[in-house]
């Protein structure tokens, strides 16, 4: 495994390192790597130096997660072909270390994993290992590919089109959060598992403060791979094939897994608050009566009644 | 790691995690996700570290458009998060848009982009699963369709039952009046003392002449005025042998039916001579031979 260096580094080192690509094996980097042409003596530098996608994402989730969950996770393994699957991990308090060492481990680039409390509540972090900034989100909204509403169906591991709202430029943390989604949901292009044509299309958009996503899959009338039929983009149809999720930022930390705070979502009130909440509304019902009552015998305490006329009429 | 925060926004303190102070907003909305009404006030927001990170993590300025295959889409009007089919829709319509875009871009670049109908490959979901799903769509089509048409029956019956109690109604009307022309036709000939015999005047009126007549003839036809039989409807009840057994039985035992079952040779009937000479064209004459 290569030096982890910054990108502007490995620019300078490229270069010299071209002399050297017959009789030794460059260094792997996420710049390096010999092209084939390179060796063969002709050198094409439309993006110099030559870019490679290494990006692999390690996908786990603790312990005790929901059914439901445990499906939106399986659909997106299936949607990155780019990814890694691994076992449950114990979601005791150093599990920033435990998943550092996994991602470690597997020689991946970044992480997806998918906390449940409770049963009820699925957060989930994203993150560029091994330096790289985390997040964490609170999953709402969840509709698996299962759901026979959702219809469409699409190449597993072909490369999809993302698409994302303007809103991401508007802030700092929105334009973090959209570099880190392009990064980690979009399939390299020269990788094993991925398949020729472009059938799906994400996507990203920020409503009220959540970044919402959807996944199409694109149905044009057409006949050649290459073309467009006249008129085909009219007849285009995007038919929903899931998953649906919606994400809400509830921090941004400096590091993987850890590190310094860099952003944190005023409005987020975490799902027990509201739990709470709710459950102290309903008890100050009970609370409620008995302080009427005791108001009520003080009143009635304090403005005696004036003795009834007719009280004694029916007494013997 | 980072720098030193130095900036305006950040917490002294790491508790950032404490977020006590939430608990006074709560006047929250009732829903799942619920958001403060104002902002908690220690929220951090470090800018700039957090465009640190971003320079940290991106890609080279000139990575080619294909390896990341992105588009911007502007969101142009504010979406009401509650009302789900506009924002669906606006979802759909940023999908739309994109792919459009993309497609060009991809045309130019002369790459294959469409799927041809015979690449068979692993999809995303199985094949059972899509059969499934299209069982869902048939079924609720012809849900659809049931309903459509027994809608329209029910429609049509009301219909024919409006025309046929209209029907009903002209042909009481017509009863009716038929029998009032007669009884107004008798009555005017009891006043005039049974003396127009020979006058045509007054038979020309209700009757509508041939035409009742004719419809009632319609209605029963090779029933004569004077039959007493029950008509065609009866006699078309048993068609074939009965009716053929019938008209035997009709035609050898006369009105009565079958006499011919009961005792002959009673006490009374030894000396019942009345039918001896008489009685032969009783016997055999009717009969049909």
């Amino acid at each position: 495994m290569g030096k982890k260096r910054k990108h502007s580094e490995t620019a300078d080192v490229a270069v010299p390192k071209k002399d050297e690509a017959a009789p030794e094996r460059p260094a792997r980097t996420l710049l390096g790597w010999k092209d084939k042409s390179e060796v063969n003596g002709d050198v094409e530098y439309d993006d110099s130096p030559v870019f490679r996608n290494k990006e692999k994402v390690l996908v786990t989730c603790s312990r005790r997660i929901n059914y439901r969950y445990r499906h939106l996770m399986l659909n997106v393994v299936s949607l990155l072909p780019h990814c890694k699957k691994d076992n449950k991990v114990e979601s005791k308090e150093t599990k920033g270390a435990t998943l550092n060492e996994l991602v470690e481990l597997k020689n991946c680039s970044s992480c997806l994993f998918f906390e449940c409390r409770k049963g009820k509540d699925l957060y989930l972090w994203m993150g560029k290992c091994p330096n790289g900034p985390s997040v964490k989100f609170l999953v709402s909204a969840v509709h698996t590919m299962e759901e026979l509403k959702l219809t469409g169906n699409h190449l597993k591991g072909s490369r999809p089109i993302l698409t994302f709202s303007t809103n991401f430029e508007k802030d700092s943390h929105w334009k973090l959060l959209k570099e880190m989604l392009l990064q980690i949901f979009e399939t390299p292009k020269d990788h094993r598992k991925a398949k020729p044509f472009h059938d799906h299309v994400f996507v990203f958009s920020i409503v009220d403060d959540h970044i919402w996503f959807r996944n199409y899959q694109i149905d044009v009338p057409h006949n050649e791979t290459d073309k467009l039929p006249r008129g085909g983009l009219e007849q285009m149809n995007l038919v929903e094939v899931g998953p649906r999720f919606c994400l809400n930022p509830i921090k941004i930390f400096g590091g993987s897994f850890g590190g310094p705070t860099l952003y944190e979502n005023p409005f987020y009130v975490s799902p027990n608050q509201i739990r709470a909440l709710e459950k102290q509304k309903k008890s100050g019902k009970f609370a409620k009566k008995v302080k009427a009552k005791t108001r009520r015998k003080m009143h009635e305490m304090s403005n005696p009644l004036e003795p009834d006329e007719f009280a004694e009429m029916w007494k013997e | 790691m980072e720098g030193p925060l130095a900036n305006d926004d950040t917490m002294i303190d790491g508790e950032a995690e404490n977020l006590s102070e939430e608990m006074s907003a709560s006047e929250s909305e009732s829903d799942e996700d619920v958001k403060l009404t104002e902002p908690s006030k220690t929220a951090v927001y470090n800018r700039d570290a957090l465009l640190d990170k971003l320079g940290d993590i991106s890609w080279p300025e000139n990575v080619g458009w294909i390896h990341t295959l992105y588009i911007d889409i502007d969101q142009e009007q504010e979406v009401d998060v509650n009302d789900d089919f506009t924002r669906e829709l606006a979802f759909y319509n940023q999908a739309f848009e994109g792919t459009k875009q993309a497609y060009q871009k991809l045309q130019s670049m002369g790459l294959a982009f469409l799927r041809p109908p015979d690449y068979y490959a692993e999809m995303v979901k199985t094949d059972n699963h899509m059969q499934k799903v299209k069982g869902r769509v048939l079924a609720e089509k012809r849900k659809m369709e049931e309903a459509e048409e027994r809608r329209k029956a029910r429609e049509a019956k009301r219909l024919a039952k409006e025309i046929q109690a209209q029907k009903t109604k002209e042909r009481a009307k017509q009863k009716k009046q038929d029998i009032e022309s007669v009884k107004k036709w008798r009555k005017q000939r009891q006043q005039s003392g049974f003396a127009a015999l020979g006058d045509d005047a007054d038979l020309g009126f209700a009757f509508e002449d041939g035409k009742s007549f004719e419809r009632s003839k319609g209605k029963r036809p090779g029933v004569s005025p004077g039959d007493r039989s029950g008509g065609k409807g009866k006699q078309a009840f048993g068609k074939g042998k009965t009716q053929k057994k019938r008209e035997f039985r009709n035609s050898k035992f006369g009105f009565g039916g079958r006499k011919g079952m009961k005792k002959q040779n009673t006490a009374d009937t030894t000396y019942d001579v009345k039918g001896f000479n008489k009685g032969e064209g009783k016997g055999n004459n009717k009969r049909k031979r």
